[in-house]
């Protein structure tokens, strides 16, 4: 009970700094043949290390690049509503079950409507994406789907040790974002996780790193679960609201496990 | 002190090599059926193809229904031979194996896709 207040608390404290991210994380980021085929995902807006919810409308695209080609599953979401223990209101979320047919990674992404930030006066779009290894064909997972923005992994994204270095690239509209400005968050929903990780202070929810001259960053993940890396940029377009043209946040988000090494 | 760390760095890249080597000649195996048409897919993990390598395939007494190869593209078609639980085992002619169990009832569902 002690640390539930504890991690309350330190939650208030936090919410100025709360980091957005758009997650999409499945049942799995393996499978063999010798395993289920039926993979599940979920679609969430969150705070990930607070857990905090935000409603999540039906997104504009989800979709799966595997060899090359990509294919439409936003008729296939499902949706879901969670919170926080701290949450009052339950929030919207997606889900979907996918049975993989055939060998080669996937990357799965979504690209959300745009989401209403009143305290930043802005719409914020987080474009999210996972990759899946799909029977040992390890194809595909540096190619990328072709979003707005998207990191690119320079790291295999799957078979990940904890303390492994991550390393990606931030394209924006197919082109290397010099210095970007990458969060990464750690997700204590993670399955497995439960010990709930409570940052002793602001700095320690969202790690920062910035990437070099072709938008490379890398970041070394010191928990086993999954993590989200999320590089912000402003898009070149506005989307009015109420009559007043409004700028927009979009970002590019990743998300990889790590696992520990027994 | 020169010439250990020499020896230590040179062991470590023979381990790294044969660390690669093992993997990259790790072969995988994928079926399905469509059609009444059991395929065969078998590559190693960078995607280059199993090309030409022995396909047997048993059933659930492991008995051998049939044998046949891979052709240039790694892959290997034919009819289903038996309604059951088929075992899909491929051989490259270094030695290594892996195999693929198609379920009965994907065997089922491909007989029901000729329809």
């Amino acid at each position: 009970m002690k640390k539930f207040v504890l991690l309350c608390t330190i939650m208030l404290w936090t919410s100025s700094a709360l980091a957005h991210f758009g997650t999409i994380i499945p049942s799995d980021d393996i499978v063999t043949t010798d395993e289920d085929r039926t993979i599940s995902l979920q679609l969430k807006f969150l705070h990930p290390l607070e857990m905090h919810y935000m409603d999540m409308v039906r997104p504009q695209r989800f979709g799966v690049m595997q060899r090359g080609t990509v294919t439409d599953l936003l008729g296939s979401l499902e949706r879901a509503e969670g919170k926080s223990a701290d949450q009052e209101e339950l929030s919207t979320y997606w889900t979907t079950d996918y049975r993989i047919k055939r060998p080669g990674d996937l990357t799965f992404f979504v690209e959300p409507q745009p989401y209403w930030e009143p305290a930043e006066d802005l719409y914020i779009i987080h474009y999210a994406k996972v990759c899946i290894s799909a029977f040992g064909l390890e194809d595909g997972w540096d190619q990328p789907v072709g979003l707005e923005t998207e990191i690119i992994p320079l790291t295999r994204p799957y078979g990940l040790w904890t303390n492994n270095l991550f390393t990606g690239q931030v394209l924006l509209n197919g082109k290397p974002v010099p210095h970007a400005e990458v969060e990464v968050e750690y997700l204590n929903e993670s399955p497995g996780n439960t010990d709930i990780v409570v940052a002793p202070s602001d700095p320690y929810v969202t790690q920062v790193v910035k990437a070099d001259a072709d938008g490379v960053f890398s970041y070394a993940m010191p928990r086993a679960g999954w993590w989200g890396f999320s590089a912000l940029n402003e898009a070149d377009r506005t989307l009015p609201r109420a009559g007043v043209e409004k700028n927009i946040e979009i970002g590019a988000v990743y998300w990889v496990k790590t696992v520990d090494m027994p | 002190m020169k010439m250990i760390n020499r020896i230590a760095v040179c062991s470590l890249l023979l381990i790294g090599l044969a660390v690669s080597t093992a993997q990259a000649h790790k072969i995988n195996v994928f079926a399905s059926v469509e059609k009444g048409e059991v395929i065969v897919e078998s590559y190693f993990a960078d995607g280059r193809p199993v090309m030409e390598s022995r396909v047997m395939v048993f059933d659930s007494n492991e008995n051998q229904l049939l044998e046949t190869r891979t052709d240039r593209e790694g892959m290997a078609r034919f009819p289903i031979p038996k309604v059951d639980r088929l075992e899909i085992v491929v051989r490259e002619i270094l030695g290594h194996r892996s195999s693929f169990m198609l379920e009965k009832a994907e065997v089922e569902a491909g007989l029901e896709a000729k329809d």
